[in-house]
């Protein structure tokens, strides 16, 4: 469950106010938030995700209102319930794949046998690759690694920016795919910004920014 | 996974980087900690062998000259002097201790000493082997020459004339092997030593038997100078002897303020401090240790800039692996010490390498040290010795982390992925 209301921000760097809309998503429900760049969509996604805090308004994520928490509070809530998937960087360069997860868990204060490891890859297809530097995998291994990085630690909302911008429309469908069915299998909320019209009819609840 | 591990792939990730870090350290190191003890070890080396001397009273000449020759037996003597002008002065008061030893032939380039059972005391050697001298053409050899040469007790062996192998004659003379001294790690180690009559037996002989005399430093029987000294009870046939010079020791530090002077004044000897002139001589080789030793202090600098680039630039290029790690819940303090146990890395690694290249390095010059100038200098490292320059690279890598993890405290991570490469 997440909910926001009245959220507001500003970078003091130039006085541009950003009203936020408020949503309010029940388990199990997923939101696409269209908009085209430059109007706050990374803003708002990087408010949920903890790592601007608002000047007024309120989130709250399952029981926590995430507003009220200090920075080291916030990182640690972060770690354990929110999972960030990028347009690019998805994974830590010097370390491997399978090294990624266990750095991500670790961040997040948890421990998976390698075989449940294994099962997350298997299930996004990229278990071959276990054992591969980041830098060897291709263009669509590394969105999924990015989505297994953003779901390994079982997050209870997972938040997508630009997931599909720079894949074709064979890769975006798949990664959506993925996506979508991997946040239903961890019952987990999630939220997509895009500008990508692409991905528009995946999704039942929507929202322009 | 834990903060240890990914500092240990990153320290992987870039090897060229790193290597070239670490081998900048670590030689910076090796020259700071092979300077230093090269450094220490001549110094002691050389006071060792000085051993129970104060003094040295010589032919007139370069006192320094009479200090290289006559107590580290590196140098030409500058002449000789009369032995009741020697003896007078033993008698002196203030001395405890006056050791009068005459040279000018060699065995195989080592020197053969012509003195009296006191200089052993003088360097603490006892023997090891043998029985102490007892008439004229006896010899004990020092520990390091009894092992480089092959001489045994009981072998007997000719003098070289001369003070180098080259371009020298062998006297007829046949010396014998008595004893052999326990190692000191002091000059004696490297010395014949035999009663002064070998010395003067060897030469007299010569005299008689061949009618060239070739230009003979010790035997020079100059008795122009002794024209006042005819003492009375001076019944030994020492009167028209001469040696090479008498090595002193004082009763208390007082005299080393008037004895000198006084002989210097008022005889035709001269009269040299070992400790003094071999500070004066250090002063002017010592700027040699010197510029090197600021030549690797700059290198070490050099060095730590290098680290605190190479981590600054770490923590500048992988912003973006920081800032994920800090979207997994990564606090600012593990991210903090995830790049300073890499630097740490570095310095440890630097430090180990370093000290074995120091050891190599030490290893060879002494090696060159024994062979070329026939000295053995025992090579001791004390963990001690590293303590220093173990600090001060310690203290310059923290230095160099400190400023390379600034930027991590600072870091916006929302700038940050907003703005992907």
């Amino acid at each position: 469950m997440i909910r926001t209301q009245g959220l507001t921000f500003t970078y003091d760097t130039d006085d541009a106010v950003f009203n936020f809309p408020d949503i309010s998503l029940p388990e199990n429900e997923h939101l696409l938030i269209l908009g085209k760049s430059g109007i706050g969509k990374t803003t708002f996604l990087h408010l949920l995700a903890g790592l601007l805090s608002p000047i007024q308004g309120e989130i709250q994520i399952g029981k926590v209102k995430v507003h009220q928490l200090s920075t080291r509070q916030t990182n640690k809530f972060r770690g354990k319930n929110i999972g960030l998937v990028f347009q690019k960087n998805h994974a830590i360069q010097s370390l491997n794949v399978i090294e990624n997860l266990e750095a991500r868990l670790f961040f997040a204060k948890q421990t998976l046998n390698q075989e449940t490891m294994t099962e997350v890859l298997k299930q996004l297809d990229i278990a071959d690759c276990k054992n591969k530097k980041v830098q060897e995998l291709s263009e669509g291994q590394l969105q999924r690694l990015g989505i297994a990085m953003a779901l390994v630690h079982q997050p209870k909302v997972i938040l997508a920016d630009e997931p599909t911008s720079s894949l074709d429309d064979e890769n975006c469908n798949k990664v959506m795919n993925l996506l979508i069915q991997q946040a239903k299998a961890h019952h987990a909320n999630l939220i997509v910004i895009t500008h990508d019209n692409r991905i528009k009819p995946m999704f039942k609840n929507h929202m322009a920014l | 996974m834990n903060i240890g591990k990914i500092s240990i792939k990153n320290f992987r990730y870039k090897p060229l980087y790193t290597f070239l870090g670490v081998l900048m350290l670590s030689v910076s190191i090796a020259l700071l900690l092979g300077i230093q003890k090269l450094d220490r070890s001549l110094k002691n080396q050389m006071e060792n062998n000085l051993g129970n001397i104060d003094m040295v009273v010589g032919a007139k000449g370069s006192p320094l000259q009479l200090v290289l020759a006559s107590v580290l037996h590196i140098d030409n003597p500058t002449g000789n002097i009369s032995c009741t002008e020697a003896k007078t002065l033993a008698k002196n008061p203030m001395v405890e201790k006056a050791v009068p030893i005459s040279y000018g032939d060699n065995y195989q380039g080592y020197r053969i000493v012509g003195t009296t059972k006191d200089f052993a005391f003088l360097y603490g050697a006892t023997l090891d082997k043998g029985k102490n001298i007892e008439r004229s053409m006896e010899v004990i050899l020092g520990a390091t020459l009894a092992e480089r040469t092959n001489l045994k007790i009981g072998d007997t062996f000719q003098s070289s004339h001369g003070l180098a192998v080259l371009g020298s004659h062998e006297h007829d003379d046949l010396l014998t092997v008595v004893g052999i001294y326990r190692p000191t790690g002091k000059v004696i180690d490297r010395l014949l030593v035999t009663p002064l009559e070998t010395i003067w037996d060897v030469h007299h002989h010569e005299e008689n038997g061949k009618e060239v005399g070739h230009q003979d430093e010790h035997v020079n029987p100059d008795h122009d100078s002794e024209e006042g000294h005819h003492d009375e009870d001076n019944v030994l046939e020492e009167e028209n002897k001469e040696i090479t010079s008498l090595l002193v020791s004082f009763r208390n530090p007082m005299a080393l303020l008037n004895l000198p002077r006084a002989i210097n004044e008022n005889t035709n000897m001269q009269a040299a401090l070992p400790k003094f002139e071999l500070d004066r001589l250090y002063q002017f080789t010592g700027v040699g240790i010197k510029v090197i030793t600021g030549i690797a202090y700059a290198i070490l600098a050099i060095s730590c800039i290098t680290i605190f680039v190479s981590l600054y630039r770490m923590v500048r290029d992988r912003a973006f692996d920081l800032a994920l790690m800090r979207t997994y819940g990564a606090s600012n303090f593990q991210l903090i010490k995830m790049v300073a146990y890499e630097g740490l890395l570095v310095a440890a690694i630097s430090f180990l390498i370093g000290t074995l290249l120091s050891y190599l390095g030490i290893y060879l010059i002494f090696k060159m040290i024994a062979d070329q100038y026939k000295q053995q200098m025992p090579i001791e490292f004390g963990y001690q010795e590293f303590l220093p320059t173990g600090f001060l690279v310690l203290t310059m890598v923290l230095f160099a982390i400190v400023f390379a993890i600034y930027p991590i405290v600072k870091m916006n991570i929302s700038k940050i992925l907003s703005h992907e490469k």
